[in-house]
């Protein structure tokens, strides 16, 4: 066991050490610590403790410790280790989820009556009630490219809304290229379905997205991913501004669908088109407004709803005969 | 895009499936079939969006290998016979690898996944044209080799394709993932009854294009790309989402509506030629295919979707500008050409 973990730990390794300076994708980092925490809870008692600190901070600061007790197994207890087990569990637990995505598909759309959906007119899709909300969401920050930002995500007090929080800093990193730096994420995690299939939120049915929120008066990107599955869609995202208020007070956020605009890289596309709803992977927040200094937003739920007196369908004006240069 | 560009593209469009069909050499109509393929893949890709080169990306995969396995099956005929067209004596292995590349080309099931993809990517104007016109060019081969097609594979391609066409349109809320499952199960209608009467499979593709050619022309209209636009168009076009409801009847296959003729016809061959089951399984499904229709209908004229505009009818001040003066004509022919059976049958 202490040779597969030592394979594991190289294996990671060798990922980070081949690009050194690009961010590790999220999600294949936050799997390897999954992975990695289910097998520490049936090595050694004292890792549950580890496991659950590492959970309250999300990001690398909790991956350093899960990676210090990787290296230090217990020699008093024996691995019990059943291979055959998990696979077979593994696989009738996706046999389940088949099941369950058959019978949703039989009775409506997302598993409600067609009536239910087509008379809809809001629907709350993110809300934080318990802990297992904040595990459909990833932290990044430069942090994983040798900045010195950090993000967190935890409950509440009253278990009521979810605080992300941390420190922006737009300290470049030392190592001999990046001269900017700064900026901290959170990045919902695209859901799956049986056997890890891409699955996708349909939002045809509003025109503007809703978010009630608290922060310190920073301004937020909010970034919204289509599901695409040929075009690279890494870095190609719809991009709209959150301005928050500092103080006591919930801040409800309202943006029409049709204000987001199309952007690659961070870099606001010329030709421009409207945000298509029928197959949304992710949505997000970034912070990076190059002020050095801790943040805070609490986030009670984000959700989706029809304004009727929205009815544009396209913010910004992109035609052959308003900008005939872009579209020779 | 350019004009002239626009031009020349829908020229080779046009001419694509005419020299398929004007042709009994297989490399022409190979040609054919290559030219329409690869002519609307610029209209595909016209909106440049991600989603719709996704779409034209999609298409170009799945129609090049159908038309790369189509050429395989015409050049390993040329070695065995040395001729450029099909005969008794070819391969059962060269039929069957053509019967099943012509599947991909009309999008019968199991090679159907593209389709509700595709047609979701595209604008409805492209969609019309990838859901009638773009299968005229296969047909028409599947008409001229019909009698050396395998009807065990032509039944199975048939039945698959009707059950995907009904189940898949049930609980869809985007109309042109409605209209490609409908697109389905009218091929699987039309590939059920090629063994035995080709004229059927004719006769039901002409009708087939006359009921979606309008309704296309009325969701293009209403600009209607989901269920709850169709559902506040009730106070603009209140004419236009009348027909539309009949239209939808008659895709269904209702009866004294012109949808229905082709499925008599269908279900009446298949029962003098000992299909019972066949026809049984088949018109079972055209009632759940009947049943997606009517939610439709249900959505757009039974229930009020909330809006700020709750007036009872829009003033002529508003009117819709989308004046379409073939609508009446086609409305007409998609739903009152029942008498004209006997003519259109023999």
């Amino acid at each position: 066991m202490a040779s597969i973990h030592k394979l594991l730990i190289g294996t990671y390794i060798h990922r980070n050490f081949l690009r050194p300076r690009a961010a590790v994708p999220p999600f294949v980092g936050n799997h390897f610590v999954d992975y990695s925490s289910s097998s520490l809870q049936k090595q050694v008692a004292s890792a549950n403790k580890v496991s659950q600190q590492g959970k309250t901070e999300e990001g690398l600061q909790g991956h350093d410790h899960k990676e210090v007790a990787l290296d230090v197994p217990s020699p008093d207890r024996t691995p019990e280790v059943s291979f055959d087990k998990a696979i077979r569990d593994e696989a009738m637990e996706h046999f389940r989820r088949l099941k369950d995505e058959i019978v949703a598909h039989v009775r409506g759309p997302d598993g409600r009556p067609l009536h239910e959906v087509i008379m809809e007119q809001a629907r709350v899709v993110w809300q934080f009630r318990e802990k297992e909300d904040l595990d459909k969401w990833i932290l990044t920050s430069d942090k994983t490219i040798g900045g010195r930002s950090e993000i967190f995500l935890k409950m509440s007090k009253n278990n009521r809304s979810a605080l992300l929080y941390g420190t922006l800093s737009s300290e470049a990193p030392q190592d001999g290229e990046s001269n900017q730096s700064g900026y901290c994420a959170m990045i919902s995690r695209i859901p799956r379905g049986a056997f890890e299939r891409k699955l996708s939120y349909d939002w045809s049915q509003f025109n503007t997205l809703y978010l009630r929120v608290r922060g310190d008066g920073r301004p937020w990107m909010v970034n919204i991913k289509q599901d695409t599955e040929f075009i690279q869609r890494k870095n190609q995202m719809y991009s709209y501004f959150m301005f928050t208020r500092g103080g006591p007070y919930w801040q409800e956020v309202k943006i029409p669908f049709s204000k987001f605009f199309f952007s690659n890289q961070g870099r606001i596309r010329d030709v421009q088109g409207p945000l298509i709803l029928d197959k949304i992977s992710s949505i997000g927040f970034t912070l990076s407004d190059k002020v050095d200094g801790p943040f805070f937003l609490e986030i009670d739920f984000i959700g989706v709803f029809t304004d009727p007196a929205h009815t544009e369908e396209f913010a910004y004006e992109n035609s052959p005969d308003l900008n005939p240069r872009l579209f020779k | 895009m350019n004009p002239i560009t626009l031009i020349i593209i829908y020229f080779t469009i046009l001419m694509g499936p005419v020299i398929t069909m004007s042709s009994s050499n297989l490399l022409l109509m190979w040609v054919g079939l290559e030219m329409s393929l690869l002519a609307i893949i610029p209209l595909l890709a016209n909106k440049k969006s991600p989603r719709s080169t996704e779409a034209a990306t999609k298409y170009f995969l799945t129609q090049a290998t159908a038309s790369m396995i189509i050429l395989l099956v015409i050049i390993l005929n040329y070695k065995q016979s040395g001729m450029w067209t099909l005969q008794q004596q070819t391969n059962n292995m060269l039929l069957n690898m053509m019967l099943i590349s012509l599947a991909m080309k009309l999008g019968l099931a199991p090679f159907h996944y593209w389709l509700p993809e595709v047609t979701q990517g595209i604008p409805l104007h492209i969609g019309l044209i990838l859901l009638t016109w773009q299968k005229i060019a296969p047909l028409s081969i599947l008409y001229q080799f019909y009698q050396l097609l395998n009807p065990t594979i032509t039944t199975i391609l048939a039945i698959s394709s009707v059950f995907v066409g009904a189940w898949g349109g049930l609980n869809q809320t985007q109309t042109r993932k409605i209209m490609a499952y409908s697109s389905i199960a009218h091929m699987g209608w039309m590939t059920a009854i090629l063994p035995y009467n080709p004229n059927l499979t004719l006769l039901n593709l002409t009708i087939y294009i006359l009921l979606t050619v309008p309704m296309f022309i009325t969701l293009m209209t209403n600009s209607a790309t989901t269920i709850n636009t169709l559902s506040l168009a009730w106070n603009k076009t209140p004419m236009i989402l009348t027909m539309t409801s009949i239209i939808l009847l008659s895709l269904g296959g209702l009866p004294p509506l012109t949808g229905f003729l082709p499925k008599w016809a269908i279900i009446s061959e298949l029962l003098k030629n000992n299909c019972s089951t066949l026809s049984t399984l088949m018109a079972i499904m055209a009632l759940l295919s009947l049943f997606f229709y009517t939610r439709l209908i249900y959505s757009m004229s039974l229930t009020m979707f909330p809006t700020n505009n709750n007036s009872k009818m829009i003033s002529h001040h508003h009117q819709n500008p989308k004046h379409n003066f073939i609508l009446p004509t086609l409305t007409v022919l998609s739903t009152l050409t029942l008498p004209l059976s006997s003519q259109l049958i023999t």
